[in-house]
C-alpha cells in the first residue's frame, strides 16, 4: 500500500529531473536511427524499413538511455546523502520498489510519445500499407518492452554492486552481447529482438507473438534477477551478504524472485516457436525409412480448422491402407513437431508414440496398425505450429490469422512417410474451414471450391489432390484472371495491396510479360495445362513454383521497390521486371549471385524488362530509360577510385566497405551485364538471334547435380569469350 | 513514547567496537542532551534509533516493542536530523518538504510543510532550488524536515553546525519548546546548546555510558573538583588537567580540573562544560589504569 501511495511521489520527483527528460527525449528521437544507422531487418518491406528498424533501433537505444537513467537515477539518493533521510522515513525496500515502478512509469510514457510522435511519420513513410494494430504491436514490443527490461537489468546491476561504474560496465556488457553474438538468436538478443521482416500485406502475428515470448522471458528472468538483487539492497549498515541474509528472513521475497527465474528458465526451454530438428542438413532418415512391405495408400480424407485467433490448427485425416502382407505393420508419419496426436483404428484408439526424433521440421510418430487387409487409421491431430529450428532467424513462416495462412505438409496433415502410393497416387481430399474473407488457393493444380457456409460466416472449401504432400495458401487475396501466352494466369495478391498493384498496372504488365517471355523464351515449365497461379506471398526471402503455381513475395511489390529506377522507368515497369524473374530466377535458377561478377539473374532479367519496355514504349523510350541510363551508370562505374584501386577499399571500415561494394555490386549486376547481354545481341547480329539463344537456355536439359544457368552457359551459347564483352 | 537500550553492543564489520553494553532509557516528554568527545560512540547510537544499524548485541525496545518490529511504527513517529546528510538539489525547498512529508504519509502535508518553513525562516526560500542555498540554509532545510509532521520522536545529531550564533539561539529554544510534549534526543559538541534547555543529559566516551541525569547533578559531581591558577604559580603536578587559558594583564589564568586541586589552585564554581571536562577526564585516567 505504502508502495502505492508513494509511486506517484516518485514519479513527480524523477520527472523533475532534466536528466529523466533528456532520457525521454533522445528515446523518443532515437527510431530515427533504424532510418539510416541501425537497420536490423533486411527485408525490402515497407513495414520492415519503416516500422521494423525503426521500433527496434528505439527500443536499443532507449533501452541503453534508461539503463543509464536508472543507474543515475538509484545512485542520486545516495550521491546525494538523501539516502539517510529517506532511509529514516522509509524502509530502502520499499523505496526500491517505489523507485523501480516510477522508471517503469516513466518508460512507459516515454514509449507512449514515442508512438505518438512517429505515428504520422510512420503513416506517410508507409503509405497505403499503413496498418495501426501492427504499428501498435511493433512499438509495444520491439521499443516499449526494451525498457523495462533495461531497466530491471540496469537496476538489478546497481542493487547486486552499489557501484555506478560497475553497475554500468555490466549492464554494457549484456546490452553488448544482445547486439553482438546473441544478435541472431531470437530468445537470446533481449534488446534487440532478431526481426528479420515485417509484412505490409498480410499480418504479423507470428512474428509478433515470438517476439513477446522473448521478451516476457527476459521479463520474468530480469524481474528473478531483480528480485534477488533487491534481497541484497543494503540496510542496517550490512553488506551484502549481511543484508541477503537479513531479507531472506521474510520466505516469500526470496521465493518470488527464484519462482520468476524458474518461470524465465521454463518458458526458455519450453518455447513453442522452434523444433528440435537435427541439425545435420544433410540428415535424411525420414525419408529413407523402409517402405511398409506391401502396404498401399487407398485414399485419405482431411479436415482442417485453423484457429486464426490463435494462431493453432486442428485436424482429423482419416487414411485408409491396402495390406497385402498379412502382417502387422507400423505406419510412419511426420507431424509438425508443435504438434499433438491421437490415433484410432475402426473407432478404437491405438497407440501413437512420438519417437523424439525431428528432422526437416517433421517430428516422427509411429502407429502399430494390424494385420488386416484394409485398415482405416483416424488420426486427430493439432496444435500451434512450430517452426524450423533452422529458420529461426527468418521468423515468421507458419502464419496463421484470419488475413493469412500458410500450411505445408506436415503442418497440413501427418505425412505419411513409409507407405508406397496406390494406383492413382495419394489420392487425398483435403476440407478446410476458414473465415468469411479468405480464399483457399492450394498451392498446385488443385482448385478449391466452397462446399459450405458457417453460420458465423466462415466458409469450408473443398479441394483434392494426389501428391504426398501439400501446401494450401489462404488469405485475405483479390483474385484476378488475366489471358496471356495462351493460358489463363490467375493472379492471386493481397487486398491491402491492391491499391498499389493497380497502380502499377500489375495486370497488364502481367499480361505484356507472359505474352512477351512466352513468346520469346516459351512456356513456364510450372504452367500446368492452360493455367498458372501467381499467387503473392508474406514476405519470405524468394518465390518458389510447383506444377500449376507460382509464388511471388510480396517484397517484391513495395512502393519503394516498384519506384526503384534501376528497374524500370516507373511503377509499372519495376512490376514488369519482378514478373520477368519468373523466368529468369525462378523457371530458370542461378547459383547465389558472386558479389565480384556480374552475371546474376538481374542481367537477363533487366535486359528482358528492356526488351518488353521497347516493345510497349518505343525504342526512344527505351533507350533513354534503359540503355542511356546503364552507360551513364557503368561509365561512372570504370571511373570509380574503388574499382580501379580495389586494395584502397579494403582500407575502409567496415561498414563504409560494404556500402560502397554494394553499390558497386548494383551497378555490375543492374547495368554492367545488361550492357553486356547488349553487345552479346549486337555481336551475335540481331535481336532475334539473342531471343533464340535465350530461348535455348531456358529450354536447356538441366543437369540436376547443379541446375543453374551460368555465364559460361551464355557465353557459350552465344558464341562469345567474356573478353568480347569488355565494355571498357 | 518510550525508548530502552538494555546491554547494546555494537561493533563494525572492521572490528571497532563503537558500544559497549549500553543500557540507557529515554522517555518522552523530555530533552535529552547527548555529549561526549569524537568517537564516543554518539551517532552509533543515534543510528541505532533510527533502525539505519542493527545492534550486535543487546536489545532496543520501543515501547517496548523490539525494534526489529517496531520498526515501520518507529519510523512514522520519527524526525531525524543526521550529522552528515544530503538533499535532492534539483528540488524546491517546498518540493523536497512535499517529498518527505510524502514519505512520512502526512494527511495535510501543505498546511505541515508552511508550519516548518516558518520553523525554521525559510520562508523566503520556500520556492528555490536548494541548491541555491547556503550551508546554514541548507541545514535548516534539515530541521525543517525532520519537524514535519510534529513527530513525537525527534533525534538531532549536530543541528547547530553551521548556524549562526542568532540562529543557534532560535533553534535551541525551538528543540525546547518541541520537547514539552515529545522525546527530543539532541547529540551535540556544543555544551553551551544543551545547558540552557536540555533537562536530562547522557555523557558518553568510548562506547560506554559516564553520566545520566540532569544537568545540575553534572555540575554538582564536579564541585570541588575545579579551580583556577595563574600559570606563573604552576607546579608538575600530574592530574591536572587544564580547561581554559585566559590572557589577561596580569599574566596568563588558567582554568583547570582535577580529582584533588593542589593548594596553588583556588576553587571555583563549576560550569556544565568544567564538569563534563571532569567527568571525560576522569574516564580517559580510569581507561589508562
Amino acid at each position: 500500500m505504502k508502495t502505492l501511495r508513494l509511486f506517484p511521489l516518485e514519479l513527480g520527483r524523477l520527472l523533475r529531473s532534466r536528466l529523466t527528460w533528456l532520457a525521454v527525449l533522445l528515446t523518443v528521437l532515437s527510431p530515427a536511427a533504424g532510418l539510416t544507422l541501425y537497420k536490423p531487418a533486411t527485408a525490402s518491406t515497407m513495414l520492415s524499413m519503416y516500422l521494423a528498424n525503426p521500433a527496434i533501433a528505439g527500443g536499443a537505444a532507449g533501452g541503453i538511455l534508461f539503463a543509464l537513467l536508472t543507474v543515475f537515477d538509484l545512485d542520486r539518493a545516495r550521491r546525494s546523502r538523501a539516502d539517510v533521510l529517506t532511509d529514516a522515513a522509509v524502509s530502502p525496500l520499499t523505496m526500491a520498489w517505489v523507485r523501480l515502478l516510477a522508471l517503469i512509469a516513466a518508460a512507459a510514457l516515454t514509449a507512449g510519445l514515442a508512438m505518438l510522435a512517429w505515428l504520422p511519420v510512420s503513416r506517410w513513410l508507409m503509405g497505403a500499407v499503413f496498418d495501426g494494430v501492427d504499428y501498435a504491436l511493433a512499438y509495444l514490443l520491439f521499443l516499449g518492452l526494451a525498457l523495462p527490461l533495461a531497466i530491471l537489468a540496469a537496476g538489478a546491476a546497481y542493487q547486486f554492486t552499489r557501484r555506478t561504474d560497475l553497475s554500468l560496465v555490466l549492464f554494457a556488457a549484456f546490452a553488448g552481447l544482445s547486439l553482438t553474438v546473441w544478435a541472431d538468436d531470437w530468445q537470446l538478443c533481449w534488446l534487440n529482438p532478431c526481426v528479420w521482416a515485417l509484412s505490409d500485406d498480410f499480418s504479423n502475428f507470428r512474428v509478433f507473438r515470438s517476439v513477446a515470448w522473448m521478451r516476457l522471458t527476459w521479463l520474468a528472468a530480469l524481474a528473478g534477477a531483480w528480485g534477488v538483487s533487491y534481497l541484497c539492497i543494503r540496510q542496517y549498515g550490512k553488506g551484502l551478504l549481511g543484508s541477503l541474509a537479513r531479507s531472506v528472513r521474510r520466505v516469500w521475497r526470496p521465493v518470488i524472485a527464484l519462482a520468476l527465474l524458474a518461470c524465465s528458465g521454463t518458458a526458455y526451454a519450453a518455447q513453442p516457436f522452434y523444433d528440435n530438428s537435427n541439425p545435420d542438413l544433410t540428415a535424411m532418415e525420414l525419408y529413407e525409412l523402409d517402405y511398409a512391405e506391401g502396404v498401399t495408400l487407398l485414399d485419405r480424407t482431411v479436415q482442417v480448422f485453423p484457429d486464426t485467433d490463435a494462431g493453432t490448427v486442428e485436424g482429423q485425416a482419416v487414411y485408409r491402407f491396402h495390406n497385402t502382407s498379412g502382417k502387422a505393420w507400423t505406419a510412419c508419419f511426420g507431424v509438425d513437431p508443435g504438434y499433438d496426436l491421437t490415433a484410432s483404428v475402426d473407432g478404437e484408439t491405438v497407440s501413437a508414440v512420438r519417437t523424439g526424433y525431428e528432422e526437416s521440421n517433421m517430428a516422427l510418430w509411429e502407429i502399430a496398425l494390424p494385420a488386416d487387409g484394409e485398415v482405416e487409421l483416424t488420426l486427430e491431430y493439432g496444435g500451434f505450429p512450430k517452426d524450423w529450428n533452422l529458420s529461426s532467424t527468418v521468423q515468421g513462416d507458419p502464419e496463421i490469422s484470419e488475413i493469412y495462412l500458410c500450411l505445408e505438409n506436415q503442418r497440413l496433415f501427418p505425412y505419411l512417410l513409409n507407405v508406397l502410393p496406390g494406383e492413382e497416387g495419394y489420392p487425398t481430399t483435403v476440407e478446410v474451414t476458414l473465415p468469411g474473407a479468405m480464399l483457399a488457393i492450394p498451392f498446385g493444380t488443385s482448385d478449391a471450391a466452397v462446399v459450405a457456409e458457417h453460420e458465423d460466416g466462415a466458409r469450408t472449401w473443398r479441394y483434392a489432390s494426389n501428391s504426398p504432400g501439400g501446401i494450401l495458401y489462404a488469405g485475405d487475396y483479390v483474385r484476378q484472371d488475366i489471358q496471356a501466352g495462351g493460358i489463363t494466369l490467375e493472379f492471386y495478391y493481397g487486398r491491402k495491396h491492391q491499391a498499389v498493384m493497380e497502380a502499377a498496372g500489375a495486370a497488364d504488365a502481367v499480361r505484356a510479360v507472359v505474352d512477351y517471355c512466352t513468346a520469346h523464351y516459351g512456356q513456364l515449365s510450372f504452367g500446368a495445362g492452360d493455367t498458372l497461379k501467381l499467387i503473392q506471398s508474406r514476405v519470405a526471402g524468394g518465390g518458389y513454383a510447383v506444377d500449376g503455381a507460382s509464388l511471388l513475395d510480396e517484397a517484391d511489390f513495395t512502393t519503394v521497390n516498384l519506384d526503384d529506377t534501376g528497374k524500370g522507368g516507373g511503377a509499372g515497369e519495376v512490376m514488369i521486371h519482378e514478373l520477368v524473374h519468373q523466368w529468369w530466377g525462378l523457371g530458370n535458377m542461378f547459383d547465389t549471385a558472386d558479389a565480384a561478377s556480374p552475371w546474376s539473374a538481374e542481367g537477363l532479367t533487366v535486359y528482358t524488362t528492356y526488351r518488353i519496355v521497347k516493345e510497349l514504349y518505343g525504342a526512344d523510350y527505351a533507350q533513354k530509360h534503359y540503355v542511356d541510363q546503364w552507360r551513364q551508370a557503368v561509365d561512372g562505374y570504370y571511373l570509380s577510385f574503388y574499382v580501379r584501386h580495389p586494395d584502397y577499399l579494403e582500407r575502409l571500415p567496415e561498414d563504409k566497405q560494404l556500402e560502397i561494394t554494394n553499390a558497386l555490386t548494383y551497378v555490375r549486376q543492374y547495368c554492367e551485364m545488361p550492357l553486356k547481354i547488349l553487345k552479346a545481341e549486337q555481336l551475335v547480329g540481331s535481336e532475334s538471334a539473342m531471343d533464340q539463344i535465350l530461348r535455348g537456355l531456358f529450354n536447356r536439359e538441366l543437369d540436376p547435380a547443379y541446375p543453374y544457368l551460368t555465364y559460361q552457359d551464355f557465353l557459350d551459347a552465344c558464341g562469345l569469350t567474356e573478353e568480347a564483352l569488355d565494355l571498357g | 513514547m518510550e525508548l530502552n537500550i538494555q546491554n547494546v553492543s555494537m561493533t563494525y564489520p572492521n572490528g571497532k567496537q563503537a558500544l559497549k553494553g549500553l543500557d540507557l532509557d529515554l522517555k518522552s516528554p523530555s530533552l535529552i542532551g547527548l555529549l561526549g568527545p569524537n568517537g564516543a560512540g554518539k551517532s552509533t547510537l543515534m543510528k541505532l534509533l533510527v533502525a539505519a544499524l542493527t545492534p550486535t548485541a543487546g536489545t532496543i525496545l520501543v515501547d517496548g516493542q523490539p525494534l526489529e518490529k517496531a520498526e515501520r511504527q518507529l519510523k512514522a513517529r520519527l524526525g531525524y536530523l543526521p550529522q552528515d546528510f544530503g538533499l535532492f538539489d534539483e528540488l524546491t525547498v517546498t518540493q523536497f518538504l512535499d517529498y518527505m512529508a510524502a514519505l512520512k504519509g502526512l494527511k495535510q502535508p501543505k498546511v505541515a510543510i508552511r508550519a516548518v518553513i516558518q520553523a525554521v525562516n525559510l520562508e523566503e526560500k520556500a520556492r528555490v532550488p536548494i541548491r541555491t542555498l547556503s550551508g546554514g540554509q541548507r541545514q535548516r532545510v534539515g530541521i525543517a524536515q525532520a519537524l514535519l509532521g510534529d513527530p513525537p520522536f525527534l533525534i538531532f545529531d549536530e543541528p547547530t553546525v553551521g548556524l549562526d550564533p542568532e540562529e543557534r539561539i532560535h533553534f535551541r529554544n525551538l528543540f525546547s519548546r518541541a520537547a514539552q510534549e515529545r522525546l527530543v534526543l539532541l547529540s551535540t559538541h556544543i555544551i553551551e546548546d544543551v545547558q540552557s534547555v536540555c533537562g536530562q543529559l547522557v555523557v558518553m566516551d568510548h562506547g560506554q555510558v559516564l553520566f545520566t541525569g540532569t544537568p545540575e547533578a553534572l555540575i554538582q559531581s564536579a564541585a570541588s573538583h575545579v579551580g583556577v591558577f595563574w600559570e606563573r604559580e604552576a607546579g608538575q603536578e600530574a592530574g591536572l588537567h587544564i580547561t581554559a587559558r585566559v590572557n589577561t594583564s596580569h599574566g596568563v589564568r588558567c582554568r583547570a580540573v582535577a580529582d584533588t586541586l593542589p593548594a596553588y589552585v583556588q576553587p571555583s564554581e563549576p560550569s556544565l562544560e568544567d564538569a563534563y571536562l571532569y567527568l571525560i577526564h576522569l574516564h580517559s585516567k580510569e581507561a589508562a589504569l
